[in-house]
């Protein structure tokens, strides 16, 4: 393992012994997702497959020019070109199967990762803002179902309870709902295409500059009546359920479980750049909104609803505290304070793992873990029976942490620390990559490093490597790509009208 | 054309404005007069989707309206809100969203004398004019009071005016624009109107609680006629849904316009369209919380009359020979949590 690797973005341990199966880890690393067998660490699967079926991931100097392109951080691309498309479907590779055929540098980075019914890996591919639905097979094999192109980049993905729909938020504020598996062919609402008419008549609009351009787009209408602009629309199912009049930093499904006054309900809480955490009700009610937590004075961008208490919530943002709330009475229990200062302080992610018993403690400990951006220090809290958090130890990794999983059967947790940043830092880079997961258990009630042969493979394979030396500007857009919160806060910007 | 220097006009309207500031502090019972609209323009778009530099309460709660309504500030001064100010003796529960110059709230004031009624402008100039107008109303009321509770002043005074029964001598009648400012009294004194800076799209829910508001009026909202600046407009299925959670059940929200694509545009994001026969029910959505107020219950509502002739823009559009498309929904009640 020389040279310079991607780091893990993301991390899922996907518990599939209730159906028989092996457990299975997912994470992503650069723009692949890869599957590894969660006992030995061996590797299952990468997709995209290389484009060089033979070349594999160390080879990348000996591989041919365009498959070295498909390892290396590929130019930033928007959109897709209709030409590059084109030239895809020209030269099909016989040899790979049809789905993982894939324009090799339309994405970067794979930002957004859920498991549904462990079965299927839902991902969102960065640039082409692209929600694509993979099935995981017995073997850990992945292959990509469906495509579907979202209208703005997501911030936030995740299924209803019933794991059958998807759930995603954008930066536009939007939240939509659709189908997990698409359900046959989609039949656009036939909307009679209406000749373009300005809006503006001349009785709403009266100045002379303002009349003049109300002559001109009647004279653009004329012209146009022939051929109307389509309207660009979503081609696949789906429901716009809930919005803010701002950009959605994260999205989270709720189960409420019955009480002795009501039944079991279904919340979906989003938070935005506006310090905003809204209640919501699930679908298909979702316009109904239920509650807003007030209390955050900078952006919010991380939610977390433990699973073992699910009337509390953490949240975390642009604050230098974190709140825990009863979120349907917009109660703070507690306010947390985190270290640094205000305004430098932002919570990365805040995550629930149910640490299984140990010999010397019959309960499972209810766990809760928050990362700070660009720092190497975790920090460890429990949930205590008032349903408040206590900080219990300040973890310290080898990198900054990006990423999280428990691994619940183990009592241990997972960790993805940056491979290629020094620590604390979201700029300076190292001059060589270092193993990319570590991992800590429970030992006589304190958080420690444990050995585990699946860590320790996975280590030594590592992820796909990243030419060097690379240019500046790529360095920089590969930092944007992992740590872009610090963009939400708000600037004191003189300008105002 | 252009100038190099700022241009007389602006300089002039800086000082204008200075004055009227200074006016409002001074304390020495000069009268305070109307201030002009002309000074105060800015162009009538906004972009909602940047951060300006608003202020805004953390929480409804954390809202302090006192100095906003000193005539219902709560005697007893160990009720607190959140950041400490006085509470008042009701609360806020009309609202009047892109206010503008305020023709709406100042026709309304009088009106419903006893509801705390609030605009909200994003526009600062435009708001800086209105707070100012609100400021020379109710010192304008005061001094006709205090006129006519002294005799011996100098000044001949209204006969009909009696000191003590503010609330019956004026014409029931809703105010004329034209008659406000003049020397008439009017119930409420101006005392329950007020305006503030907010970007609503954003911050409503900061301001008003669950069920707060009876009353939400959109007047003559900013068209964006670019189908590219739809995502802008104040009427949308989302925002519906948080109107819908300051809106009481029961309450009504009122809309006007001229434009009517955009009247078209209201109906739609309100109310489920007709559906085919047959054809599925349609998905569930924020329409389902509001129906639509029959033209005869309008009728008979002062407020429609108001929103139609007072404001500002509508007597624009009245000069211009416009139309008008008034469309009023009731908030219903939520749906039943499905089982």
């Amino acid at each position: 393992m020389a040279g310079l690797q991607h780091p893990f973005h993301c991390l899922r341990y996907v518990n599939r012994q209730s159906a028989g199966q092996s457990d299975i880890l997912i994470a992503t690393a650069g723009r692949n997702l890869y599957s590894y067998n969660a006992s030995s660490g061996q590797r299952l699967d990468v997709w995209p497959q290389p484009v060089d079926a033979d070349a594999e991931d160390k080879s990348s100097d000996a591989a041919p020019a365009d498959a070295s392109e498909s390892h290396g951080p590929p130019e930033k691309r928007r959109k897709l070109s209709s030409t590059s498309d084109e030239q895809k479907d020209a030269k099909p590779e016989s040899k790979t199967k049809d789905s993982k055929k894939e324009a090799s540098n339309s994405w970067t980075n794979i930002p957004l990762v859920t498991v549904a019914h462990g079965k299927y890996v839902v991902i969102m591919t960065s640039e082409d803002k692209c929600v694509r639905v993979l099935s995981l097979d017995n073997e850990g094999k992945l292959q990509q179902l469906s495509a579907r192109t979202m209208p703005k980049k997501l911030s936030a993905l995740t299924l209803t309870p019933d794991e059958n729909n998807i759930l995603s938020g954008d930066k536009f504020g939007d939240v939509y709902t659709f189908p997990l598996i698409p359900s046959g062919e989609y039949v656009k609402a036939q909307t009679p295409a209406k000749p373009y008419e300005p809006a503006a008549t001349n009785l709403t609009v009266h100045t002379k500059r303002n009349l003049e351009s109300l002559e001109q787009q009647m004279r653009q209408a004329a012209l146009s009546k022939t051929n109307p602009a389509e309207r660009v629309a979503l081609n696949f199912e789906h429901q716009v359920i809930i919005g803010h009049v701002s950009l959605l930093t994260d999205l989270i499904s709720v189960t409420r479980p019955a009480d002795s006054t009501v039944g079991k309900r279904n919340y979906i809480l989003t938070a935005d750049r506006d310090e905003h955490i809204r209640v919501s009700r699930g679908v298909p009610q979702a316009h109904v909104i239920e509650q807003f937590c007030f209390g955050h004075t900078s952006f919010v961008s991380s939610l977390c609803v433990p699973s073992f208490q699910p009337k509390v919530l953490i949240s975390g943002g642009g604050d230098n505290y974190l709140l825990v709330w009863d979120w349907l009475e917009n109660q703070i229990l507690q306010k947390v304070q985190l270290p640094g200062a205000e305004g430098e302080t932002t919570v990365r992610g805040i995550w629930d793992v149910s640490l299984a018993p140990t010999a010397d403690n019959a309960d499972p400990v209810k766990a809760i873990f928050v990362a700070l951006e660009g720092s190497s220090q975790l920090l460890y809290y429990t949930l205590e029976s008032n349903n408040t958090i206590t900080h219990q130890d300040t973890l310290q990794l080898s990198g900054n942490v990006l990423a999280l999983t428990g691994i619940d059967s183990r009592g241990s947790i997972l960790v993805a620390v940056d491979t290629l940043r020094e620590s604390n830092s979201t700029s300076a880079w190292k001059s060589s990559s270092q193993p990319p997961l570590e991992t800590f258990g429970l030992s006589s009630g304190r958080l420690a490093p444990v050995e585990d042969s699946m860590v320790i493979r996975i280590n030594s394979e590592g992820t796909s490597s990243i030419p060097t030396p690379l240019e500046q500007k790529q360095q920089k857009e590969l930092n944007d790509s992992m740590y872009n919160l610090g963009n939400l806060r708000k600037r004191d910007d003189p300008y105002d009208d | 054309m252009a100038t190099q220097n700022p241009p007389a006009k602006r300089i002039k309207r800086e000082e204008y404005r200075r004055n009227v500031q200074a006016q409002q502090e001074s304390t020495d019972g000069s009268v305070i007069k109307m201030p002009q609209k002309k000074f105060f323009r800015q162009r009538a778009h906004a972009n909602p989707f940047s951060d300006h530099r608003l202020e805004y309460p953390i929480s409804p709660a954390h809202m302090d309206w006192s100095s906003h309504y000193p005539a219902f500030v709560d005697p007893d001064a160990s009720k607190t809100n959140l950041s400490g100010g006085c509470k008042l003796t009701k609360e806020v529960e009309v609202v009047d969203i892109g206010c503008g110059f305020g023709g709406l709230m100042v026709g309304l004031a009088p009106l419903m004398p006893d509801t705390l009624m609030v605009g909200m402008e994003i526009r600062i100039s435009v708001l800086e004019y209105l707070s100012s107008r609100i400021h020379a109303l109710r010192s304008q009321q005061q001094r006709l009071k205090n006129r006519a509770a002294n005799p011996s002043s100098t000044e001949p005074q209204d006969a009909s005016a009696q000191p003590e029964s503010t609330d019956s001598t004026p014409a029931p009648v809703p105010a004329n624009d034209d008659e406000i400012g003049t020397e008439k009294l009017f119930p409420g004194n101006f005392e329950n109107i007020t305006a503030i800076r907010s970007n609503t799209m954003k911050f409503l829910p900061n301001f008003f609680g669950h069920h707060q508001l009876s009353k939400i009026f959109i007047c003559f909202p900013d068209p964006h006629f670019k189908a590219r600046k739809h995502k802008a407009r104040i009427i949308s299925e989302s925002l519906n849904s948080e109107y819908a959670f300051v809106l009481r059940p029961g309450g009504l929200l009122y809309t006007i316009t001229d434009v009517e694509e955009y009247h078209h545009w209201v109906l739609r994001h309100f109310l489920h369209g007709e559906q085919p026969e047959g054809g599925a029910t349609p998905a569930a959505s924020s329409k389902d919380l509001f129906e639509r107020v029959s033209e005869e219950e309008l009728a008979a509502d002062p407020c429609v009359r108001v929103m139609k002739y007072e404001t500002e823009e509508s007597k624009k559009v009245t000069r211009n020979k416009g139309n008008k498309y008034v469309a009023v929904f009731r908030r219903k009640a939520d749906p039943e949590w499905p089982a």
